[in-house]
């Protein structure tokens, strides 16, 4: 009996095969046009966001539409960047940060990106941005808000989006109008879930008077939260604050529905999950009600940038964009203007103009990232909004604004 | 999805480490047969047509990739079905994720809020629970008084003395792996509208599925029923006394502590290896 060699005829076979295959996609693939003539070598922005489990590869598709949105825009619209063509090179972080560590240096080391943008998960902005200060490559996160990321005064660190102490305080204060004293958090254990509880934690006794806060950490794996939501119900809050980030916030809605925990009890996300296009597929009559924090209401004004993004968006997928795809578009817009007023694609001269200049992004034309005391460091913050859901099958127009922020 | 685990393991020696996403598979099928052919009050006939459908894909990947590995005596046999398994974890997961997007899905509820004293619970779970024990009924008649299940018993305890009476042992390995991942496939449909229907649902139910059939023993069946409803009160109690926090910790702990004091678990049995 000749086993070994069985084995390495089928490997043979398997190697062959795979081989046959990637050369069969490769040949067939359709090939992108070519870059317009004002092109020598393109100049390539980054983008690392989730685009596979177990990240929120929801948001990462979303991300990554704003990314081409972005491209299309400054190649045809303005032309390209400093008579180049720009290319968008996008790698998938998975949500961990162990891969968005490998994505940062493969985008920087091997396709040499000017800047990287995306970031959803804090936990991998977190990781990437050693990343950069060591390579000297600016980043921008669109969606990523844990304090910590420029609490660390990194030069090359920059945010475009809410942190969590300013969430925490919009929702205290909205819960503070109520007449709210007792909130319950559970929150996934995350950079991101555990520093809003560790924020909400700190900040509430001085927002609130009298308050408690019952906090409750659980395994963004995990599938059933019940027990946690029976010991919820048990300690009796006057909101539920959930902090799950993608099919966890869902799973948090749907048991505590099952519990009666919800909507007897008023219950918010941290962000803005209920806008996703699979929001009232998943929960069905169960979401009714829901609370969530927005950054996006189509009552609010854009500026012409976002008003392309939007009607472009609408038209090439027949939906309304969510705010990962437009604040990916505007960020990536913003690094392009920081090439074209840094007159220059070396990543430290990008750095001096983000620092010392002013941005049009799709919210605001006033964009800057000073370098502010403590969180505030090279932080645009943007406002938030309360929107309630109170018919199945509403989307962002028919949200009912709760609060403003 | 521990019995499904544990009986593969019993016949064929082997630990499927991808049975997460034959659960996941199945909560799809469930969710795209209630969706489009089987009105939602026909939830069980749902189940029933993804548990074939599980057991065809089972055997299919059985006969296609993992016989081979029987036929002959190979070397690092163990280790080839670990990267085997492992491969069609990563596999089958991007596979759904590429087929059917990054979106999350439920199927309606099977039944409305069921409330047993002050507890609600939701419809869908108790049906879950029902069908459930129905399913681990009709395996346990099959394995206690069918001719089928004596074959099992007999590949299970002497491969080559079943081989000797006339049983064609690889024919069991296929079917028993197509039981197998259809009992995966069983859970998954039966859960999918409490745990929702998403590309790495399987994951947990997975490392749960693993700690039962160590609980309780590589093999038994018995002792995966009895270890699961064990694990889930030290789960339930440790949290309601310390922390709902560190739920899965208290899992852990117990398996811990049941290798401690019995290495093959309660029900498993040291084996001796001519």
């Amino acid at each position: 009996m000749t086993t070994r060699r069985d084995v390495l005829k089928l490997v043979a076979t398997g190697v062959i095969c795979l081989g046959v295959g990637y050369g069969l996609g490769y040949l067939t693939a359709p090939r992108p046009s070519p870059p317009p003539e004002t092109a020598k070598t393109p100049i390539k922005i980054g983008v690392i966001c989730p685009l596979s489990p177990p990240g929120d590869y929801g948001a990462g598709a979303l991300i990554r539409r704003g990314a081409l949105l972005a491209k299309e825009y400054i190649n045809k619209e303005m032309g390209g960047l400093l008579g180049r063509y720009v290319d968008i090179v996008i790698d998938d972080s998975s949500g961990v940060p162990e891969k968005g560590v490998a994505a940062a240096e493969r985008l920087i080391t091997q396709e040499k990106v000017v800047g990287i943008t995306g970031l959803y998960h804090s936990s991998v902005a977190l990781a990437v941005q050693d990343v950069c200060e060591r390579h000297h490559v600016p980043m921008i996160t669109m969606q990523a808000a844990a304090a910590k990321i420029t609490e660390r005064h990194y030069r090359y660190t920059f945010r475009a989006h809410a942190i969590n102490p300013d969430r925490n305080k919009v929702i205290l204060n909205w819960a503070k109008s109520k007449g709210w004293k007792r909130i319950a958090v559970i929150a996934e254990d995350t950079d991101y879930g555990v520093g809003i509880v560790d924020n909400i934690k700190k900040i509430a006794p001085e927002m609130i008077p009298g308050s408690e806060i019952l906090d409750i950490i659980f395994p963004r794996t995990v599938t059933d939260l019940t027990p946690q939501l029976l010991e919820i119900k048990d300690w009796g809050p006057d909101l539920v604050y959930n902090v799950g980030v993608g099919a966890a916030a869902y799973l948090i809605i749907e048991q505590a529905y099952d519990i009666g925990l919800f909507p007897s009890t008023p219950m918010i996300g941290s962000y803005d999950f209920p806008l996703k296009p699979d929001f009232w597929e998943s929960v069905g009559e169960k979401g009714v009600g829901i609370y969530f924090i927005s950054y996006y209401h189509p009552q609010m004004e854009m500026t012409d940038l976002g008003k392309w993004a939007f009607n472009r968006y609408k038209e090439l997928y027949n939906e309304l964009p969510v705010y990962s795809t437009l604040n990916e578009f505007g960020v990536v817009l913003i690094l392009a203007q920081a090439i074209e007023q840094a007159g220059s694609d070396d990543p430290e001269a990008i750095t001096d103009a983000l620092i010392k200049g002013t941005f049009v992004s799709w919210n605001s034309d006033k964009v800057t990232f000073p370098e502010g005391e403590g969180i505030y460091w090279h932080q645009f913050s943007i406002p938030m909004l309360i929107l309630q859901f109170t018919e199945k099958g509403q989307g962002i127009t028919e949200a009912r604004i709760e609060y403003s922020g | 999805m521990a019995i499904g685990i544990t009986f593969i393991y019993s016949i064929m020696k082997m630990i499927n480490w991808s049975m997460g996403e034959a659960y996941m598979i199945g909560s799809y099928i469930q969710y795209f047969l209630l969706l489009y052919l089987i009105p939602p009050e026909y939830w069980y006939i749902g189940v029933v047509i993804s548990i074939i459908i599980m057991f065809i894909i089972g055997c299919l990947l059985e006969l296609g990739l993992l016989k081979r590995m029987f036929i002959r005596v190979l070397e690092r046999r163990d280790e080839y079905i670990t990267v085997m398994t492992l491969a069609w974890v990563i596999l089958f997961r991007n596979i759904m994720a590429s087929l059917y997007g990054p979106y999350v899905y439920s199927t309606p509820e099977y039944f409305s809020r069921v409330t047993i004293g002050t507890l609600p619970i939701s419809g869908s779970r108790f049906m879950a629970c029902i069908g459930t024990v129905v399913i681990l009924a009709i395996f346990w008649y099959v394995i206690k008084y069918t001719w089928i299940g004596r074959a099992f018993r007999a590949v299970a305890q002497n491969r080559l003395g079943a081989y000797i009476v006339g049983i064609n042992s690889h024919r069991i390995d296929t079917i028993a792996f197509g039981i197998g991942t259809a009992l995966a496939g069983a859970a998954g449909a039966l859960l999918a509208p409490v745990y929702l229907v998403y590309p790495t649902n399987g994951s947990i139910a997975t490392m749960k599925g693993f700690e039962i059939i160590v609980i309780g023993g590589l093999g038994s069946i018995a002792g995966s029923v009895i270890a699961g409803i064990l694990l889930g009160i030290v789960e339930i109690i440790c949290s309601a006394l310390i922390s709902t926090s560190y739920r899965d910790i208290y899992g852990f702990v117990f398996l811990l502590l049941v290798l401690a004091i019995k290495p093959t678990g309660f029900f498993g049995e040291e084996e001796r290896l001519a």
